[in-house]
């Protein structure tokens, strides 16, 4: 089944140069990649990989040295395509004078949008954003993750059918991020293609459909996720709580197959759910505390007075 | 007094604005397309220019607008309308160092409004050159513009809506400066000088001369350095003659009144109790007409008004009859070749011995007066149109500058469009000797002074037409940069006339526009093809 392409590149190059004209860095090496309608696309890399000049030149903030980008069908410095997209930079660059409603409403002229528009898209985003209880104070005062959550909604202002996010995650304590997650899978569900870019690895595999993977200025690696981390040369089978006769009977039945167990433990979670466990718990019992078992007599918690200042 | 308002001439000036448009537009297009040819893009580069076309067309107010309030929060919150509080303190105290009971009237109100249009200029201007050259600057460097630019938004609705907001945010302060100037006049001014705030209305006329034996010439130069004024003899033949156009009843009235403001010099003292005298001669060319006045005083440093009925007589000195003339039907008359109205009138000195010094704006007709109030407001005008302009270019050139670079070149402007402008023209025009630039080097090398004639040989040949390439260069420069000197209306007003349309407003108001388009071509075009994330 042949996929619509929303961004198209070819032989992309971009050569940084001086005030001479002399080149300075090569920050992209013929980069050729599609991006798919309604997919989440993840650009990887470490720093100066070459992951925010590529959003940059899709965005037509910088012109390529050789090569062609298409987005949405048109040329990245056509004015025109902005239409369809939302972009979030790496920093919120907005205008810190200005408040909530004010950097939504400014975002909405920009779009043409009629003042009953701006004022019904203003409040759905600052709610689904989180930030009605500091709609009018100014972005100077936001916390970080504030900030990025304005930006957020500012890139969504216009509905867009492209979202480009530049290190989306940054800056947001775990509930953000999961927040941002949750928004990104919504958008895709939603039928909108996101590309974003970062090099939080757990971030971009929990919610991107293909990544790739940059390494100063050239690809190296293009697919899907889950083909991607697959591993043929192993196998994973979970099973309920064994007992050590139990756990031998299994090794004897694999050497009769020429294999071995590697490794016999419990399950690990992720810190990310420990964090996000612990958070939805404080939240339905306040109060609680952790007591260290030397302590407490049994149990690893107890119930404490809600007084605490 | 140096005050002589020229009418403008538009044909010229639209005639100089398309030449120098035109030739920038044409250099500026020739250099992008060789640069194109250069990198193998000459095709982007036609490509670009025809899509700039589809990008005008495409301009919204609404983003305009938002451009505009943005930059209007910005300027709010960045507290450049504090500068009106400064204004205000200035006018507290002022009037301790203003006020000088032992100057003549006019010249009392003429300090005061002298002082209040020169502080909400030197007030208003610089502030919003800051403002303007800063704003683009700062948003590219804290990169607030990237989230902007990522919008459907055009380049030149960010110029233009730029330039929006400050000239609203500067209209603001000016109003409540302006208001505030006005009434702070009217309070603070003395009682015995506020006759002088008038705005009177003066019909300027043309000057030739008659030399002292009846002939067409010139007048005489008693020896100033300043030739403003040129000098007739008294008791002779000599004469000044205006020639006034489009004079009727219905523009005139019943009574003409003649506003004059000769400068005596003396040869001798003379009766030193009196002024010297002058008469009037009023002169029909077509019917033969001449018509003496009464003879009047001529005081030194003081202007004079005279009324002149619309019915005169004279006593016909050969027959004794009274004859009667009406100034409409009788002295006024149609020019055969352009068909005007026209009002001729003679001024001899009667004084023998002596001089009468006069200059085109010594004599004129004065209309009904208008309230000062009009003239002020004309000139608080001026001042916006000058802001309007040090907006256009602060914003436009930031663009392609950092704020420092910008504001020194819009102050450079500013500095060489208030007063040098006239130096430059003398330059391209040849009448400052020696001041080729090959020529002057080469003076300097053989210590030769401007006024040394040079040797006419193949290669002083060579060196002038390589200057005259250089003079055509610099004719496009003094042409670029703008006029700031007509933006000053002060002198109108401090001299109690109404502010000229044809001298003053029309000539402003469209140095004004003419620099409109280009400022914003320059804004969108930089903004357009300049890589805002380049490292």
């Amino acid at each position: 089944m042949s996929q619509e392409n929303v961004i198209e590149i070819k032989n992309l190059s971009k050569i940084y140069r001086d005030f001479w004209g002399r080149p300075k860095v090569q920050a992209l090496k013929s980069l050729s990649l599609d991006v798919h309608k309604g997919e989440v696309f993840g650009l990887l890399g470490p720093n100066g990989s070459g992951k925010t000049t590529t959003m940059k030149l899709l965005l037509g903030l910088l012109f390529p040295s050789s090569g062609e980008i298409s987005v949405l069908g048109k040329p990245a410095v056509d004015v025109d395509k902005n239409e369809k997209i939302g972009y979030l930079p790496e920093e919120s660059y907005l205008y810190r004078f200005l408040n909530a409603d004010e950097t939504l409403d400014f975002y909405g002229r920009l779009f043409n949008m009629s003042k009953a528009q701006r004022v019904e898209r203003s409040n759905q985003l600052i709610e689904s954003v989180g930030l009605q209880h500091a709609r009018r104070r100014q972005l100077k005062e936001y916390s970080k993750g504030m900030t990025r959550r304005i930006g957020l909604a500012q890139a969504l202002i216009n509905n867009p059918d492209l979202v480009l996010l530049d290190e989306p995650t940054s800056g947001l304590d775990p509930l953000g991020t999961k927040d941002m997650k949750d928004l990104i899978l919504k958008l895709k569900d939603e039928g909108k293609t996101v590309v974003m870019c970062s090099h939080l690895l757990a971030d971009v595999e929990d919610v991107c459909d293909r990544i790739a993977i940059l390494y100063q200025g050239e690809l190296k690696t293009l697919g899907r996720v889950d083909q991607l981390l697959e591993s043929h040369e192993e196998t994973n089978i979970r099973t309920s709580q064994l007992s050590p006769e139990a756990i031998k009977d299994v090794e004897a039945a694999l050497a009769k197959h020429n294999a071995s167990v590697k490794r016999v433990d419990h399950p690990r979670t992720t810190l990310e759910e420990l964090f996000l466990k612990t958070v939805e718990e404080s939240q339905a019992r306040p109060g609680q505390r952790y007591v260290p078992p030397e302590q407490g007599a049994e149990a690893k918690t107890t119930e404490q007075p809600v007084a605490s200042k | 007094m140096s005050f002589d308002p020229q009418p403008y001439n538009v044909l010229l000036a639209l005639g100089h604005w398309l030449a120098v448009f035109g030739s920038c537009l044409g250099i500026a297009f020739f250099v992008a397309f060789m640069t194109g040819v250069a990198s193998g893009r000459a095709g982007a580069v036609i490509g670009a220019v025809t899509s700039s076309f589809s990008d005008f067309f495409s301009t919204s107010c609404r983003r305009i607008g938002a451009v505009a309030l943005l930059t209007f929060q910005e300027s709010k919150r960045r507290k450049a309308l504090y500068v009106f509080f400064v204004f205000a303190a200035l006018f507290m105290f002022a009037g301790w160092f203003l006020s000088n009971p032992s100057n003549r009237p006019e010249l009392q109100a003429k300090s005061y409004i002298v002082f209040v249009l020169t502080a909400i200029s030197w007030l208003i201007l610089p502030v919003m050159l800051l403002l303007s050259c800063w704003g683009v600057p700062e948003d590219i460097r804290l990169r607030s513009l990237h989230t902007v630019v990522t919008k459907p938004i055009r380049r030149h609705e960010i110029v233009l809506g730029r330039m929006v907001g400050y000239i609203s945010v500067g209209t603001i302060v000016l109003l409540l400066m302006g208001v505030i100037g006005y009434v702070w006049i009217f309070r603070q001014i003395p009682d015995e000088a506020k006759p002088s705030l008038v705005a009177r209305v003066p019909v300027y006329g043309t000057l030739t001369f008659i030399n002292r034996e009846g002939k067409q010439g010139s007048g005489v130069n008693v020896g100033d350095i300043w030739d403003f004024r040129s000098y007739v003899e008294g008791a002779t033949k000599a004469r000044a003659v205006w020639t006034f156009d489009d004079v009727s009843e219905q523009r005139v009235g019943d009574q003409m009144v003649l506003e004059t403001k000769f400068e005596a010099f003396r040869t001798h003292k003379g009766n030193m109790e009196k002024g010297l005298l002058a008469r009037f001669i009023f002169v029909n060319p077509v019917k033969n007409i001449s018509l003496p006045g009464k003879p009047f005083e001529v005081k030194e440093y003081q202007d004079a008004t005279l009324v002149i009925d619309r019915k005169m007589t004279e006593v016909d000195e050969q027959t004794g009859e009274l004859k009667s003339f009406d100034l409409f039907n009788d002295l006024v008359y149609t020019d055969p070749e352009d068909g005007g109205n026209k009002l001729r009138v003679e001024v001899q000195c009667l004084d023998a011995g002596q001089y009468l010094g006069m200059a085109r704006p010594d004599l004129f007709i004065r209309l009904a007066d208008r309230p000062f109030a009009v003239s002020f407001s004309k000139s608080v005008l001026g001042i916006w149109l000058m802001m309007c302009m040090i907006v256009m270019l602060g914003v436009s050139v930031s663009c392609f500058v950092k704020g420092p670079v910008a504001t020194l070149a819009v102050f450079t402007f500013l500095i060489i469009g208030q007063g040098m402008r006239e130096f430059m023209g003398r330059v391209v025009t040849g009448q400052e000797h020696g001041s080729g630039l090959v020529e002057s080097i080469y003076r300097l090398v053989y210590h030769l002074n401007p006024t040394v004639e040079i040797d006419d040989s193949a290669a002083t040949k060579v060196m002038f037409g390589i200057d005259q390439i250089f003079k055509k260069l610099l004719w496009l420069v003094q042409h670029i940069i703008p006029d700031f000197g007509v933006f000053r209306m002060s002198p109108y007003v401090a001299n109690g006339f109404d502010v000229s349309w044809e001298a003053a407003m029309v000539p402003c108001l469209l140095i004004t526009l003419g620099y409109a388009l280009p400022c914003l071509l320059i804004g969108y075009y930089t903004l357009r093809f300049r890589e805002l994330e380049a490292k």
